[in-house]
C-alpha cells in the first residue's frame, strides 16, 4: 500500500473552486450504490470525494469527468455532500491546469464552438433560426407574451428540430403570442459550466441576460430541462429573475385551460422517462405524466426506475459531448427497461435524453418496436 | 360529553380490606404519570412504593408501551414480555396506583404542587368492571381488522383485547371499523356477552384531577419509512421494519413465533438488515440524530433469527457500529462471529423486487469490490426512533417546550426536568435511549417528584391488607395445579389440557386447571378465589420461572389466605417448551413429569415466617463526584440524613478535570454550585480523605466503618449508594510517556482551558480513538471518547480555525443527538480517518524542516492508500477504566462486578441502579463510562430507588433461609467460611459457641448445608425431605 501525505495546496484549490462540500462525507457508500455508472462499470464517486478530502485527486484522470450530474447521489446523501459541486470544482481545477484525458477532447471542441458560435455543435450562429424558416414563427419582440427559448439541440440537431417544429406548431394552434430570438439566442451554458468552464458559462449567461433585458423578456418557455435549470436556479446568481416555464408544464396548462384539444387517438403503450434536470433537479414529475394521461387511447406505464429514482440517459454534466464506449451507455439500459414493460414509445422531455436514446435505439436495433419521442411530438400527433 | 367530577372508575381489582381511613376524595392524587410504557411503569411503582398515590395514564387500551411489542431485549436476550409483564401486575395490584387506560390529558392548569388536570377517557365501549376478558365477543365479531399490536401483520377483530397479557385484560372496540359504530349495522357482540359488558353507546368522559406533580413518559414512535417510500417499504411485501420483525420473532406474533414472509408465508433463508433508516441524515423527512438503539437491536434480531434457523444467511448493512453500551461490544462480537452472518459496511439502495419470488435486491458498495447487487428473501429496515405522535399538541397541552428534534427540551444539568416546574420527563421522550436508561430516568423522575412532594408523603397512600392466614397444620395436603399456556410460549409445544388431566390424577391434587396467562391480574385473582373456595392449602403453578413470577404467586397465596411458602413453581417453559420446541410429544411428557415432581414437593412444604426489621433512615453515599453528590442531595432534599464519603480532599471527582461538555455546559460552574449545595445542606455530612474499612450489616441496618483524617467512625445507615467513579487509562501506546507531544484527551482539555502555548502554536493535531479499549484485555467501548474527541476538536477549531485536526477512529460512536456535533466537526473541516485493529496507526517522532513532529501513518480504506500525517501534537482518546477503589468497595459491600471491573447491576434492563444485594445501589461511571448528563440522570435514579427503602419503617426478609440445629452443631466453622454473605457467625449459647444464621443476610443459597459435617444446618423451603421426595418422583 502506497503512503502519501495530504496535499494541502490541492485541498485549498478544490475548496476555492467551490468543492468544499467534500468535508461532510462520512463514507457510507450510499452514493456509489445509486450511481448509474455502477450499472455499467466500476466507478466510485465516494472515492473521488475522499481523494478531494486529502487533496489526492487524480486531476488528469478519466474519473473526474464521468459524473453526469444526474443528481441521484446528492438526493440520497445522508450527510448533505453535494457531489455535483465537488465534481465540478475538480473539473475547474483540471481546466485551470489545462489537463484533459482523451475522452474529454470532444467537449473541448464543444467549448470552442460555444465561444465562437454560441452553440456547442459547431453550427454557424446565423443559422440558428433556420429550422423555423418555413414556419409561421415570429422573431421575439417586446410585448410578446412568451419567449420560446429554443436551445442549441432543437435549433441545430436534425432529430431535435422536429421537436422544435412540433412545439411551434402547438403554440401557434393554441394561439400563443410567442417569438424566438434566432441568432440572438446563445447556449444557456448549463452543461459547459458542469465541465468546469466557469468563464464560458458566465459569458453565455451574461449575453443571454443582456438579450432578455434588451428585448423586454418576461416569460421564457424552454424545451430543454437544462435551459430550465440554469435559467431558474443559476441565472439568479446574476441578480435577475425571469419567469421560466418548461414546455411540459406549459402544455399541461394549455390542456387544462382547454386551449389544446385532443382530436386523435394515440393508441400506443407509452412510458415516460424523467430527465434528471426536470425531475430530480427541479421536482417536475407530474406535469408531463398528467399531459400524457389526457391523450385519448394512450396507455402510460412506468419503468423500474421512475420519478426520483429515474435512470440517467448519460448526457448531463457535459457527457453529451464526450464519448462513452459501447457497453457503458446508461441509455441502453433505459431502452431495455422500456422494452421489458412492453412499451412501444419511450417518451421524454429533454434533447439530451432523446439524442442518447435515439443512438441506443439504433445500436440495440430497437427501431422496429420502440419509438423515442418528446412529449411535444406526441401531443402534436394527437391534436 | 359528560363531566363526572370525582368519579373515576378504577381498572383494578378492589383492594381488599383497604384501611378505612384512606382518603375518600378520589380525584386528589400525588403524581400523575402519563404514559404506561416501561419508564412510566417504573416511575409509578417507585413513587407508589414511597408513599405517594399515583395515576398511571395511557392513551392505549393497555399499559406496556413499545417494550411489550418486543420479543427479547439486548444484550441479555431476556424475553421482553416476561420481564415487563410482572410489572404490569405489580402496578395493577398496587393499592397506590390507579391505571387509567384509553385516557388522554386534555389540559393542565395550576402549578407545581397544585396542578389541575383534565383527562379525557375515550369510550372503549366496554363496561370495564363487567368484562371478564372471556373473548366470546371477539369470536363472534364479524369484522376482521389488521392487528395494530402485531404491526398490522396479522388480523384481529373490531372488538378485541389489545394483547394477550394486557393489563387491564379486557376488550375494547375499534371505533374505526366496528360496524355498529360506523353505521349501526351489527351488534352481535352485545348479544353474546353474558355479562352485559358491552355498551356501544358509551361516550367519552371528562375527569378532573388535582395533582402534585406530573411525569411525562409518552415514549416514542418508530420512524415510518412509508412516508418517503424508503427502501420500498409499504410497496414491497418482504420489506419490514425492525419493529415488524420483533413481532415476527415473538411467540404472540403473527405466525406464533415463526419467521415467515408476508408474501408467501415461507421461511426466509436470506435476510438483510439495513441500518440507520430515518436516522443520521440531513435529507428532508429524515432525522439528523442517531437513534442509539438500532445497532444493538439489529444484532439481537440477527442472533435470534439465527436461533430460529441455524442455516440462515444474514447480512447487516451498516455504517458505524455503535456498540457503546454496557456489554454491547461483546454482544456485537457474538452476532458477528455467527456463521453465515456478514456485517458489511455500506449504506445501500434497493434495486428491485423480483416479480416471481417477491425477493428484493440490495445494492451495496465496498472499497474492494465496488457495487454489488444481491438478492434477499426478506429485508428488515432498522428504523430509528422519533418523537411520539402529535408531539406538538402534547407539548401545548402540558405547557412544555420541545427541542429542535421534537423531543422533550430538558435541562442538561437535570435531564429529567422539563421547562415547566413540577413536570418531569423520562423514557425515550428525553431523546433516543434504551430500556435501562429509561428505567434509570424513571426512578430519577420518581426521586424528583418525591423531593417536590416530600411534605405530603404518605398523606394519600393506602396499604394492602391481607386476609388472616389460615392454619392448615391439621389439614391433609390439598394441592391445586394451574397449568399456564403462557400465550403460545408453552401452549404451542406442550399439550396443556393433557398436562391438566394428568395433574388431576396425582395424589393430593384436588383441583387442576389451565390458564392462558396465569400471571394476568384476572387469572391471579381467580387462583386466589379458588384457594378459598376449594380450601386449597398448596398451590402449584406450572408456568415460567420463579425468578420473575414467584413473588406474584406467593402474594396470590396470601390473598387466598394461606402462607405464601405453600406455593411451588413448575417451570415448564425455560426447562421444557423453550428447549424442546421441536419435540412436542416428549415435551408434554416432560411437563407432566415436572408437574408430578412439583406436586410431591408442594405437599411437603412448610409454612415459613418472614422477618421484619426496622430501617435506619440514613443513607451512605460512597464517592463525592457528580454522581455521588447528586444522589446525596436528592436523598437529603427528601429529608434523609446522608453520609457522603470521599477518598480525596475535595469533592468533584473526575468532573474537576472536565471544563465543558459537547453541548456547551460550563462544568466547573455547575460543579462549584453543587459542591456548595452539598456543604450547605444540613442533612449531609461529608467525610474527606476517607476510606471504608469495613461494611457490615444488611438492608435497613448497615454499619460501615470509615477512616477519615486520622479518625475512625462507625456509621449506621439503611441504604448505600456506591458511586466510586472511573479513571482515564494511562496509555502505554503511541509514545505516550515517552514523547511530551503525546497527550490524553483530558490533558488536552486542560491545555485548551489554559491556552497552552504549544497548543495555540500547533498547525496540526491528530487524535487516535479507542486507545486501551475495544481490545482483548479491555473488551468494551468506553462510550464517551468519541464525543469527547469531537468536543475538543471543535474547541481547537474555535481557537484556531486553520489548525488541521484529524480524528483517527474505528467507529464514530456519537450516539443520540451527539451525531449533530459529529457533522458540525466535519463542517469545520475536522478530518476523520477510519482504522481497523489489524492495521492500526503507526506513530514515529521525526524532525521535519528542523521542527520536531510526530508522523502518524494510517491506511485509509476508501483511498486504499496509507496516509502520513505530520502532527505537532498527538492526542489519545484513552479508555475509561474503573477507579482503583471500586473493587475494594465491591468486596466490602459484597456486590458483584462485571468482567471489566465495573459494578454489576441486579438486572441489566429493569434494575439498572440496584445491586443484587438489597439496599445497595449504584450510579455514575463506576457502573459504566457515561456522560455527565447521563450520570446525573442515573444518580437521581439511584436516589429514587434508595428512597423506596428509606421511606419504609421496616424491611422484610425471606423465610427461605438456613437454620442451625444447635444440638448437632460441632462448632467447626465450615459453614461460616463458605458463606459468601457473611450471614453465619458463632454465637455464645448455653452449650458453648454455636453457628448462628443472621436471617437478613442469609440469601438461602444452601452452600453451608453441603459443608456441614453433621447436617446441623439446613435450608428452610429446601429441606432434604422436600428435595429428596421431589427427586424420587422424577
Amino acid at each position: 500500500m502506497e503512503t502519501t501525505a495530504p496535499f494541502k495546496e490541492v485541498i485549498a484549490e478544490v475548496m476555492d473552486a467551490g468543492g468544499d462540500a467534500f468535508r461532510y462525507c462520512y463514507q457510507c457508500g450510499k452514493c456509489d450504490t445509486v450511481c448509474p455508472w455502477n450499472r455499467v462499470r466500476t466507478f466510485s464517486i465516494r472515492r473521488i470525494i475522499r481523494e478531494a478530502t486529502f487533496g489526492l485527486t487524480e486531476i488528469d484522470g478519466e474519473d473526474i469527468w464521468r459524473c453526469t450530474t444526474c443528481g441521484n447521489c446528492p438526493q440520497n446523501c445522508p450527510r448533505g455532500v453535494n457531489q455535483i459541486d465537488v465534481g465540478v470544482s475538480l473539473r475547474r481545477v483540471a481546466s485551470n491546469y489545462d489537463v484533459f484525458p482523451a475522452s474529454v477532447r470532444s467537449a473541448r471542441t464543444a467549448r470552442a464552438s460555444l465561444i465562437s458560435e454560441g452553440n456547442p455543435l459547431q453550427f454557424e450562429r446565423k443559422k440558428r433560426a433556420d429550422w423555423a424558416k418555413d414556419l409561421p414563427v415570429k422573431p421575439f419582440t417586446e410585448g410578446m407574451e412568451v419567449l420560446y427559448f429554443v436551445g442549441c439541440y432543437l435549433s441545430f440537431d436534425p432529430r431535435m428540430k422536429k421537436v422544435a417544429t412540433a412545439a411551434a406548431d402547438i403554440l401557434t394552434r393554441a394561439g400563443i403570442d410567442f417569438g424566438i430570438l434566432g441568432a440572438r439566442e446563445n447556449c444557456c451554458g448549463e452543461s459547459i459550466r458542469k465541465t468546469g468552464s466557469e468563464e464560458v458559462f458566465k459569458r453565455l449567461a451574461r449575453e443571454n441576460i443582456k438579450t432578455f433585458i434588451e428585448n423586454g423578456v418576461k416569460k421564457i418557455l424552454v424545451s430543454s430541462p437544462h435551459c430550465y435549470h440554469t435559467f431558474k436556479n443559476e441565472y439568479p446568481e446574476f441578480k435577475v429573475n425571469f419567469e421560466v416555464v418548461h414546455i411540459s408544464q406549459f402544455l399541461f396548462e394549455l390542456v387544462n385551460a382547454g386551449r389544446i384539444r385532443f382530436t386523435r387517438e394515440y393508441g400506443k403503450i407509452v412510458t415516460y422517462h424523467d430527465p434528471c434536470y426536470l425531475g430530480r433537479h427541479n421536482g417536475i414529475y407530474d406535469a408531463p405524466r398528467e399531459v400524457l394521461k389526457k391523450i385519448p387511447g394512450l396507455d402510460l406505464l412506468e419503468m423500474t426506475d421512475a420519478r426520483k429514482d429515474s435512470l440517467c440517459c448519460g448526457g448531463g454534466g457535459g457527457r453529451i459531448w464526450m464519448d462513452t464506449p459501447k457497453g457503458e451507455r446508461f441509455s441502453d439500459i433505459r431502452l431495455q427497461q422500456a422494452r421489458e414493460i412492453g412499451a412501444e414509445v419511450l417518451a421524454t422531455a429533454c434533447p439530451y435524453c432523446i439524442t442518447n436514446f435515439e443512438e441506443s435505439r439504433l445500436n440495440l436495433a430497437y427501431e422496429n418496436f420502440l419509438e423515442v419521442k418528446d412529449i411535444t411530438e406526441i401531443i402534436q400527433e394527437a391534436i | 360529553m359528560e363531566t363526572q367530577e370525582g368519579r373515576i372508575k378504577l381498572e383494578k381489582e378492589p383492594v381488599e380490606g383497604l384501611s378505612v381511613d384512606s382518603p375518600e376524595k378520589n380525584n386528589l392524587i400525588d403524581v400523575m404519570v402519563v404514559g404506561g410504557g416501561i419508564s412510566g411503569i417504573q416511575a409509578a411503582l417507585d413513587l407508589a412504593n414511597t408513599g405517594f398515590r399515583v395515576y398511571l395514564v395511557d392513551k392505549s387500551p393497555a399499559i406496556g408501551g413499545k417494550m411489550s411489542q418486543l420479543d427479547k431485549t439486548f444484550p441479555t436476550n431476556d424475553c421482553s414480555m416476561c420481564i415487563e409483564s410482572p410489572k404490569f401486575i405489580e402496578c395493577s395490584r398496587h393499592p397506590n396506583i390507579e391505571i387509567l387506560t384509553y385516557t388522554e390529558v386534555e389540559n393542565i392548569k395550576g402549578k407545581a404542587g397544585d396542578f389541575k388536570v383534565t383527562l379525557i377517557k375515550k369510550p372503549r365501549y366496554i363496561i370495564e368492571d363487567r368484562c371478564t376478558g372471556c373473548t366470546t365477543c371477539v369470536e363472534f365479531c364479524p369484522v376482521r381488522v389488521p392487528d395494530k399490536y402485531n404491526q398490522n401483520l396479522s388480523m384481529n377483530k373490531a372488538i378485541h383485547i389489545y394483547f394477550s397479557q394486557a393489563v387491564p385484560l379486557i376488550t375494547y372496540v375499534d371505533p374505526e371499523t366496528c360496524l355498529y359504530l360506523k353505521d349501526e349495522k351489527c351488534n352481535i357482540c352485545v348479544g353474546v356477552c353474558k355479562n352485559e359488558a358491552i355498551d356501544l353507546n358509551q361516550k367519552e368522559e371528562m375527569l378532573q384531577v388535582e395533582v402534585g406533580a406530573i411525569i411525562m413518559a409518552p415514549g416514542y414512535e418508530v420512524f415510518d419509512p412509508k412516508l418517503r417510500g424508503d427502501y420500498g417499504y409499504g410497496v414491497m411485501e418482504n420489506v419490514l421494519t425492525g419493529l415488524d420483525f420483533e413481532r415476527l420473532l415473538c411467540s404472540t406474533g403473527p405466525y406464533e413465533g415463526e419467521i415467515r414472509r408476508s408474501s408467501d408465508k415461507k421461511h426466509p433463508h436470506k435476510i438483510a438488515w439495513i441500518q440507520c433508516v430515518g436516522s443520521r441524515q440531513v435529507i428532508a423527512g429524515g432525522n439528523s440524530y442517531c437513534s442509539a438503539v438500532c445497532c444493538a437491536y439489529t444484532q439481537k434480531q440477527v442472533i435470534l433469527a439465527k436461533d430460529h434457523d441455524a442455516e440462515l444467511d444474514a447480512a447487516i448493512f451498516h455504517n458505524d457500529i455503535r456498540a457503546f453500551g454496557k456489554d454491547f461490544e461483546r454482544f456485537y462480537q457474538r452476532a458477528e462471529k455467527l456463521s453465515g452472518v456478514r456485517f458489511i459496511r455500506s449504506y445501500v439502495s434497493v434495486g428491485k423486487e423480483i416479480p416471481e419470488t417477491k425477493n428484493v435486491t440490495i445494492r451495496y458498495a465496498t472499497p474492494d469490490d465496488g457495487v454489488k447487487e444481491e438478492e434477499f428473501d426478506l429485508v428488515v429496515l432498522s428504523v430509528g426512533l422519533t418523537p411520539p405522535a402529535d408531539v406538538k399538541g402534547l407539548a401545548n397541552k402540558f405547557g412544555i417546550a420541545l427541542n429542535s428534534h421534537g423531543f422533550c427540551k430538558t435541562n442538561p444539568l437535570n435531564p429529567i426536568e422539563t421547562t415547566r416546574q413540577g413536570i418531569f420527563a423520562c423514557g425515550a421522550f428525553q431523546g433516543p435511549i434504551d430500556i435501562p436508561e429509561s428505567v434509570m430516568g424513571a426512578s430519577g423522575a420518581g426521586s424528583l417528584c418525591s423531593q417536590l412532594l416530600s411534605y405530603r408523603r404518605g398523606d394519600l397512600a393506602r396499604e394492602r391488607i391481607y386476609p388472616a392466614e389460615r392454619d392448615v397444620s391439621k389439614e391433609e395436603p390439598k394441592v391445586g395445579v394451574f397449568v399456564c399456556h403462557c400465550g403460545a410460549n408453552i401452549g404451542r409445544v406442550v399439550d396443556v389440557p393433557s398436562v391438566v388431566e394428568y395433574a388431576s390424577t396425582l395424589n393430593n391434587v384436588v383441583h387442576a386447571q389451565e390458564s392462558l396467562f396465569a400471571c394476568s391480574t384476572d387469572n391471579a385473582q381467580q387462583i386466589a378465589n379458588t384457594i378459598r373456595e376449594k380450601g386449597l392449602n398448596r398451590v402449584v403453578v406450572a408456568a415460567c420461572t420463579p425468578r420473575t413470577h414467584e413473588p406474584l404467586f406467593r402474594d396470590t397465596c396470601r390473598e387466598g389466605g394461606i402462607n405464601p411458602y405453600f406455593y411451588e413453581m413448575a417451570n415448564i417453559r425455560e426447562h421444557c417448551s423453550w428447549v424442546h420446541s421441536k419435540e412436542k410429544g416428549n415435551a408434554t411428557q416432560k411437563a407432566k413429569e415436572i408437574v408430578r415432581m412439583s406436586v410431591v414437593r408442594a405437599a411437603r412444604l412448610e409454612p415459613l415466617q418472614e422477618f421484619e426489621l426496622p430501617v435506619n433512615k440514613a443513607g451512605l453515599v460512597v464517592g463525592g463526584g457528580i454522581a455521588g453528590m447528586t444522589s446525596a442531595l436528592s436523598l437529603a432534599e427528601q429529608g434523609f440524613k446522608v453520609y457522603l464519603v470521599e477518598k480525596d480532599n475535595d469533592l468533584g471527582g473526575m468532573a474537576r478535570r472536565i471544563h465543558t461538555t459537547l453541548e456547551g455546559l460550563d462544568v466547573q460552574t455547575y460543579l462549584n454550585d453543587i459542591i456548595r449545595k452539598v456543604y450547605r445542606h444540613s442533612l449531609i455530612r461529608v467525610f474527606h480523605h476517607a476510606a471504608i474499612t469495613e461494611a457490615a450489616g444488611y438492608v435497613g441496618n448497615f454499619i460501615t466503618t470509615v477512616n477519615y483524617e486520622g479518625r475512625t467512625e462507625k456509621i449506621k445507615h439503611g441504604v448505600a449508594i456506591l458511586a466510586t467513579g472511573a479513571e482515564e487509562y494511562k496509555p502505554v501506546e503511541y509514545l505516550y510517556g515517552k514523547n511530551d507531544r503525546v497527550l490524553t484527551q483530558l490533558e488536552l482539555e486542560a491545555q485548551i482551558t489554559h491556552g497552552d502555548e504549544r497548543l495555540t502554536a500547533a498547525e496540526s493535531l491528530v487524535m487516535i480513538q479507542c486507545v486501551g479499549c475495544r481490545q482483548a484485555d479491555r473488551n468494551y467501548c468506553a462510550r464517551i471518547c468519541c464525543s469527547h474527541a469531537i468536543k475538543n476538536a471543535l474547541k481547537l477549531k474555535e481557537m484556531n480555525p486553520r489548525m488541521d485536526v484529524y480524528i483517527l477512529f474505528r467507529d464514530m460512536r456519537t450516539y443520540g443527538f451527539r451525531e449533530d456535533f459529529y457533522r458540525e466537526a466535519a463542517e469545520k473541516e475536522v478530518r476523520f480517518i477510519r482504522w481497523e485493529p489489524e492495521d492500526r496507526p503507526q506513530v514515529e517522532a521525526v524532525t521535519e524542516d528542523g521542527r520536531p513532529i510526530l508522523r502518524v501513518t494510517v491506511p485509509d480504506p476508501i483511498l486504499g492508500q496509507r496516509l502520513a500525517i505530520d502532527s505537532d501534537l498527538l492526542v489519545l482518546s484513552a479508555a475509561v477504566i474503573p477507579s482503583a477503589g471500586s473493587s475494594d468497595i465491591a468486596r466490602l459491600f459484597k456486590v458483584a462486578m462485571n468482567p471489566d471491573g465495573f459494578f454489576q447491576e441486579a438486572h441489566v434492563k429493569l434494575r439498572p441502579v440496584d445491586f443484587a444485594a438489597e439496599g445497595v445501589f449504584l450510579c455514575g461511571a463506576a457502573h459504566y463510562p457515561k456522560h455527565i448528563t447521563e450520570t446525573i440522570s442515573q444518580a437521581y435514579g439511584a436516589a429514587g430507588r434508595a428512597v423506596t427503602i428509606l421511606t419504609k419503617d421496616s424491611v422484610v426478609a425471606s423465610g427461605a433461609i438456613c437454620e442451625v440445629d444447635e444440638s448437632a452443631c460441632e462448632s467447626c466453622g465450615a459453614c461460616i467460611s463458605v458463606c459468601d454473605y457473611g450471614a453465619i457467625a458463632f454465637c455464645d449459647t448455653a452449650k458453648g459457641k454455636k453457628a448462628k444464621v443472621n436471617p437478613i443476610l442469609c440469601k438461602g443459597d444452601g452452600l453451608c448445608n453441603t459443608r456441614c459435617p453433621t447436617g446441623a444446618i439446613s435450608l428452610k423451603h429446601y429441606t432434604d425431605e422436600e428435595i429428596f421426595c421431589q427427586i424420587d418422583a422424577a
